[in-house]
């Protein structure tokens, strides 16, 4: 109730500053519409550009499906290339999951294809926060689909942060 | 092209020397921070490749710079399309060795004070690097830390006049890597 009366009152209180604003001389009314609209620019510069979301990766619509190892494929053959067709997109993929890493709170799904100085290499892809239990209950060996985004490749491992589940 | 080759070599010929003493981790963590007077920025990698071979000193590690998180999107993109442009320079290396490798002892636990030298390449410019740092031995496993600044205009980074006073000229970086002994 005490709510709903602080409501009218404050619908009350718009009501007559426009009524004000009608009366008012011309000059006054550029200065003040100027006013207001560059308050209203900052708060909309502050809010969407400086104070802007980072994507929601989750939802985001990918840009690529395929399966992990052709992805890893296009790494390993042409890593230019695929640095310049894949680095930045959100990608969809499937494949054998070959392990759950975790190292501090992250999760790690990897799919390995190969054996290298650093050990294991393939695709390593990070959880987002909210998938971590999800993740950390998955089977090696089992199929799954992965969406994340792709960071690139440091010469052993093509990496995706912002990784979600898709189930199937 | 070429420091990618060199980087192969120096993998392979610390391949080479069987039951080398290497240490590896893909998830160390790297946090670079900027204290400006108007801003305080600071982003972190956790999927950063490392590897260090005892019976040599040889020191890689090796950072994906799309995988620096920022706390604002603005910020992380700035950082991707205008200061790194890691489109066109998609990785930062170091190369080099811990120079008093020997002084480290694998059997006893201890932290090591280590001397770090080599080269540092970002955004496409390749620089010296000498820096101090600790090892910490412990049960078999090594917990390397470091922390030094960087300048970024050694690295042709500009930061425009417009945000001068949003992003230090200097920006301090700590390393933090877990190595465990490669099962090779």
């Amino acid at each position: 109730m005490k709510i709903y009366s602080l409501k009218l009152v404050f619908i009350l209180l718009i009501i007559k500053v426009i009524e004000n604003y009608i009366h008012m001389k011309t000059w006054i009314k550029v200065v003040i519409g100027l006013f207001v609209a560059g308050l209203l620019a900052a708060f909309l510069g502050y809010t969407f550009i400086y104070n802007k979301q980072h994507p929601d990766y989750e939802n985001a619509e990918a840009a690529f499906t395929m399966t992990a190892v052709d992805l890893y494929q296009a790494f390993k053959n042409n890593a230019a290339n695929a640095s310049a067709q894949y680095n930045g997109q959100v990608i969809t993929l499937a494949g054998k999951l070959s392990k759950i890493e975790t190292a501090d709170s992250l999760v790690i799904a990897v799919f390995v294809f190969n054996q290298g100085d650093f050990g294991d290499e393939g695709i390593r892809c990070t959880m987002m926060k909210k998938f971590n239990d999800e993740a950390n209950r998955l089977q090696p060996d089992g199929e799954i689909i992965v969406k994340g985004y792709c960071t690139g490749f440091n010469e052993t491992d093509v990496i995706l942060e912002k990784c979600s589940l898709i189930n199937q | 092209m070429q420091i990618k080759s060199i980087i192969i070599a120096c993998l392979l010929l610390s391949a080479g020397s069987v039951n080398a003493q290497k240490f590896i981790t893909k998830t160390g963590h790297i946090r670079f921070y900027s204290d400006a007077p108007l801003e305080k920025i600071e982003a972190h990698n956790h999927q950063v490749n490392s590897a260090l071979d005892l019976s040599t000193g040889g020191f890689v590690f090796k950072v994906l710079l799309k995988s620096f998180e920022f706390e604002k999107a603005l910020m992380q993109e700035h950082f991707n399309e205008n200061y790194v442009e890691s489109d066109k320079y998609p990785t930062a290396t170091f190369l080099g060795k811990v120079t008093n490798f020997k002084d480290l002892d694998i059997a006893k636990d201890g932290v090591y004070d280590v001397t770090v030298e080599g080269k540092l390449t970002l955004h496409g410019v390749t620089r010296p690097v000498n820096e101090k740092g600790t090892i910490e031995v412990k049960q078999g496993k090594l917990h390397g830390k470091a922390r030094f600044n960087l300048v970024l205009a050694d690295y042709k980074i500009s930061i425009p006049g417009a945000v001068g006073n949003n992003i230090s000229k200097t920006i301090e970086i700590s390393v933090d890597i877990n190595l465990d002994k490669a099962n090779m």
